[in-house]
């Protein structure tokens, strides 16, 4: 069984993990997404989910990535103020719908994919229904 | 020559929008594409502008079969912003009222199955049992949808004498085993609509990342009440039903073992139930700053809730909801490929999806 351990060595980065509010978060120290995606296949980690958050005035989004492995739940975040992220769809299927969801609620690019047609709001304007202008 | 084949947004069995739009060679589907939000409510964004008394009642309006299971998933990320433990007795209340959700969804799943399968009888067989559970839940909650029983540190209301209701839930189980589960493990009608199709490789289903009945049903031994006990699950004894097939079959029958699962959790919760308080005490409820995140194990897989509040605010200032459907929704696509175009109306229907859940 992989180590919580184990996972901050495959991925390059010091650590520790840091257990609060029902996961276990690792900050990525750098590491992109898309490292990040293939370290979790490389362990047998589920994809769960990505939860974006809007940060006050022009600091962006912050994009919480989540895997399950073995029951534990695992945290990743990543701030972006470009608005802009690397598509984890090529790696983990998973990912699809949920990128498509925050690429058309928060107007945030994941790069390298097409978004088309859009899920939820066919014919609409992405970015216009959960993200705040002016926060 | 190939041609194209709209099913939905009307769904011929499912009656909530969503729409399949399948690529067939004659009678065979060779590929599809899914359409869903013809019904999106933005239910993140209305918990931003309410406060947590009016967010639970919200959430609890996510979902029409398993509304149960959002107030509890969203209650327990609130907990932990609010230091708040429900009591032992609070826990088993949960596990009841969470198992006799899983009963009544498994048995209306199976009813509209049976239905799907041109099997009438057993849809009305089906519907009756539902009934009976939906009176339990009604003799506990006085309610027989939207149940109101989950609050931040506990329950709303007491279950005063649990073993009154071991005898219904006996009489349940009795049925189930002499009525449900034989039928539709060995009519020939039930093998021969659901044996070998809309099958989901336990490959696709790793990376479709699929949860619940649908990912046990090709052979993923995944289950968050045994991985990451919630409630009172750690306390008592089960086990989750797994099959290998992966085909609507197999997902009928990991349903069905699930039901006699549920039975068994519900007589040992009703039994071991300790005395107690069944809520915190009331007063005022202070939030801290920070993110909670909470998992439960619904009757169609994992639900996870992230919540994010701020210190002294009234409302959280964000909430997101990650529903089963939302998962399993996209492996229909892998499900429906060299199917049948007769067979994809039960495919569809064989993970259980709830467009409510989806489009929140």
């Amino acid at each position: 069984m992989t180590s919580l351990d184990s996972i901050a060595v495959l991925l390059g980065v010091p650590g520790p993990w840091e257990q609060k509010g029902g996961a276990h978060w690792l900050d990525p120290a750098g590491r992109s997404v898309r490292d990040v995606a293939a370290a979790m296949n490389a362990c047998g980690a589920r994809f769960v989910t990505i939860t974006a958050y809007q940060l006050s005035g022009d600091a962006g989004m912050r994009l919480e990535y989540h895997w399950d492995l073995n029951g534990q739940l695992l945290g990743f975040h990543f701030v972006i103020a470009s608005l802009t992220i690397e598509s984890i769809y090529d790696l983990c299927e998973a990912a699809d719908w949920i990128e498509r969801e925050v690429h058309e609620g928060f107007a945030i690019d994941f790069t390298g994919r097409e978004y088309e047609p859009l899920l939820l709001r066919a014919g609409a304007t992405p970015g216009v229904n959960l993200r705040e202008e002016g926060k | 020559m190939s041609y194209r084949i709209p099913m939905g947004p009307y769904h011929p069995a499912l009656e909530e929008p969503y729409k399949l739009d399948m690529l067939c060679e004659g009678e065979t589907v060779v590929d599809a594409k899914l359409h869903i939000g013809f019904n999106f409510r933005g239910i993140e964004h209305l918990t931003e502008t309410r406060n947590y008394i009016q967010d639970i009642a919200l959430v609890e309006r996510v979902c029409g079969i398993c509304s149960n299971i959002h107030t509890l998933t969203f209650c327990q990320a609130m907990e932990q912003l609010t230091g708040q433990t429900p009591p032992p007795r609070a826990q088993y209340i949960r596990v009841i009222v969470a198992e006799l959700e899983r009963l009544h969804s498994h048995t209306l799943w199976a009813g509209i199955a049976a239905k799907l399968m041109g099997f009438k009888t057993m849809f009305m067989t089906c519907f009756e049992l539902r009934e009976k559970v939906m009176d339990v839940l009604q003799a506990i909650s006085g309610n027989r949808v939207n149940y109101s029983m989950n609050r931040i540190g506990g329950v709303n209301r007491d279950i005063e004498d649990p073993t009154a209701l071991l005898p219904m839930i006996e009489e349940l189980e009795k049925e189930m085993a002499r009525k449900v589960i034989p039928i539709f493990t060995t009519s020939s009608t039930a093998r021969s609509r659901c044996a070998g199709i809309g099958v989901l490789t336990r490959d696709k289903a790793v990376s479709c990342a699929v949860v619940g009945p649908t990912a046990r049903a090709s052979g993923l031994p995944q289950d968050l009440r045994r991985e990451a006990p919630y409630a009172a699950y750690s306390e008592l004894v089960f086990d989750v039903p797994v099959e290998q097939d992966g085909d609507v079959r197999a997902r009928l029958m990991v349903r069905a073992l699930e039901i006699m699962e549920s039975c068994r959790l519900l007589r040992q919760a009703l039994i071991h139930m300790p005395p107690g308080e069944f809520h915190t005490p009331e007063g005022k409820i202070e939030f801290i700053t920070g993110t909670a995140l909470s998992r439960v194990e619904a009757p169609r897989g994992e639900v996870m809730y992230s919540v994010s509040w701020k210190e002294h605010s009234r409302n959280p200032s964000r909430v997101h909801v990650r529903t089963p459907t939302f998962v399993n929704m996209p492996a229909v696509r892998w499900m429906v490929q060299g199917a049948r175009l007769a067979d994809t109306p039960l495919i569809q229907a064989s993970i259980d999806p709830c467009y409510s859940c989806t489009d929140r």
